[in-house]
């Protein structure tokens, strides 16, 4: 049993989660142990198994992003398994520079490092126009599914790693407890 | 995470950072990178075109300690070996090498996927065919 079907929903990648939450509170009531203490252990089991399998469906589904991540691997293009040949060499290539400057910008001197808080904008920026195309395949695969639409999800979800990274990297840098220890 | 000894070596005096002419006809670039860790490796050899001879290798990783390890220590192997010994390089060479536990395993996997896209772009450059280069799984 997935995630989905334990939930009594479609694969879908746009959902609505406090229609989900419902059901995830409707459910946990029907496979809650209170309910079984009095039957016999197999059936209790069977409940205790349900009710865990729901809570991690209710807790990956109810976030787009993991979501996504989730329905990927169920449909066998796991984010994690990818090879080399799977990134595109445009988005390495990005990427690399990016990090190029963000390191310029890091090793530098004070003018260099103002800078940082403009790359920031910039990554936030990224990751905000990643999310919203992100928002919008979900509904094209929803409305006619399909495996190149979803690689090409894995592809835009491959962007928004290497950006949350630099995101973080980034705000590491910038965090005051960074630059103001005493010497 | 605990890194080894050699691990830690090689993220604190990376071996031959840096890189060099793309456009250069000798020299192989290969990039690649691990999306889920945040990980891109560039990796370049300078190959003597009358020997086959890798004279030189640079790189440059942003990552874990780990994949720069990982590349520091491939850069180091590349040198003094023909193009064709460099494509025999296995990962397991440098797990073995740098002690990685089975979590970072695959940083040695992306640092031969450098090796053999770095070799693949030079062979495409001299006009000879490496499928070994993207057949590797």
């Amino acid at each position: 049993m997935d995630y989905f079907e334990i939930l009594g929903i479609d694969r879908r990648l746009s959902l609505d989660v406090d229609f989900l939450q419902k059901r995830f509170y409707q459910l946990s009531r029907e496979y809650h142990p209170d309910r079984f203490a009095s039957k016999p252990a197999a059936e209790r089991a069977q409940a205790e198994q349900k009710s865990a399998l729901l809570n991690d469906a209710w807790r990956t589904l109810r976030d787009p992003l993991q979501r996504i991540e989730y329905l990927l691997k169920l449909e066998g293009l796991d984010v994690v398994e990818q090879r080399t040949k799977d990134v595109p060499p445009e988005l390495l290539e990005e990427v690399f520079e990016l990090n190029m400057a963000l390191e310029e910008a890091r090793m530098g001197d004070e003018d260099a490092r103002g800078e940082l808080a403009g790359m920031r904008d910039h990554f936030l920026q990224l990751r905000q126009a990643i999310d919203a195309e992100l928002q919008q395949l979900s509904a094209e695969y929803d409305a006619a599914p399909g495996s190149p639409k979803l690689q090409q999800i894995r592809g835009v979800m491959n962007r928004r790693s290497y950006i949350r990274n630099l995101v973080n990297e980034v705000e590491k840098e910038l965090a005051p407890s960074g630059q103001n220890t005493p010497a | 995470m605990a890194y080894s000894n050699k691990v830690l070596d090689h993220y604190n005096h990376p071996r031959n950072v840096g890189s060099m002419d793309k456009s250069d006809p000798n020299v192989g670039t290969g990039m690649v990178g691990a999306p889920e860790c945040g990980d891109v490796m560039k990796l370049q050899v300078k190959v003597n075109p009358e020997t086959g001879i890798i004279e030189d290798a640079k790189f440059k990783t942003f990552g874990c300690g780990s994949a720069i390890a990982s590349s520091s220590l491939a850069t180091e192997m590349l040198k003094g070996k023909t193009v064709d010994e460099a494509l025999a390089i296995k990962n397991t060479e440098i797990v073995n090498e740098l002690a990685l536990p089975p979590v970072k395993i695959h940083c040695s996997v992306l640092a031969e996927d450098a090796i053999k896209a770095a070799i693949s772009d030079y062979k495409k450059k001299t006009g000879a065919e490496v499928p070994a280069a993207t057949a590797s799984h």
